[in-house]
């Protein structure tokens, strides 16, 4: 398949993750079976993962790895999970893509990494006091088109 | 996206996923989702139409909770 990001676009990338702090894991879920974006979507996060050595990037198949999906409340595909990596360990905080993030969802999966390499929320304090006080499950699911 | 995001970031028990919509039709059909950006809180408990700052989802969230 030929490169989904042109040249200008990797290049504006990279002077994006230039401001990488510290190192992110990327979990790609997709499955052999019928899969419309799957194959599209891993190609598109390796190649941004190969734009900044602090990216680690893993491949997953749902069924095979269904353990490790099942951990990460991952149930389609594809999906993306994007992870703290503090040497061995990852941390996880809760962040998918669920369908290929290209469009407007390629700005939002390019935020979300450089969120979770600088390990800060970029919150105000009042909202943070609130949302770490809360002691039940919250799931946000905001939907978008790629156009 | 971005503030779903980083929402999530602050405690392990928020969880947030940006669904691409004309893959998950049918989750999208589900939550009656027409125009987007669309964000479903808690399976469906309460709905954000459109992109909203940060004080107005925190909000709804704040509503959510109360609401259970």
């Amino acid at each position: 398949m030929p490169e989904l990001l042109n040249e200008q676009t990797r290049e504006e990338i990279r002077q994006v993750f230039k401001n990488l702090k510290e190192p992110v894991r990327i979990l790609f879920f997709g499955t052999q079976e019928q899969c419309d974006y799957c194959s599209e979507t891993r190609q598109l996060v390796e190649e941004v993962s190969a734009l900044s050595d602090k990216l680690n990037l893993t491949v997953h198949d749902i069924q095979v790895d269904d353990l490790l999906a099942h951990k990460f409340n991952v149930d389609r595909v594809p999906s993306l999970v994007v992870a703290s990596l503090d040497g061995q360990q990852v941390s996880d905080h809760g962040i998918r893509f669920s369908g290929i993030p290209s469009g407007q969802e390629f700005s939002a999966f390019i935020n979300a990494l450089a969120l979770v390499s600088g390990r800060d929320s970029g919150l105000s304090q009042q909202t943070r006091a609130f949302l770490k006080n809360i002691d039940t499950p919250i799931l946000l699911q905001v939907f978008a088109t790629p156009t | 996206m971005a503030l779903a995001h980083q929402f999530a970031m602050e405690n392990p028990l928020i969880q947030a996923e940006a669904v691409e919509a004309t893959e998950f039709r049918e989750l999208a059909a589900r939550h009656f989702v027409s125009g987007v950006p669309h964000t479903v809180i808690n399976d469906g408990k309460s709905h954000l139409v459109g992109a909203v700052p940060e004080a107005n989802l925190l909000a709804e969230i704040q509503r959510t909770l109360e609401l259970a």
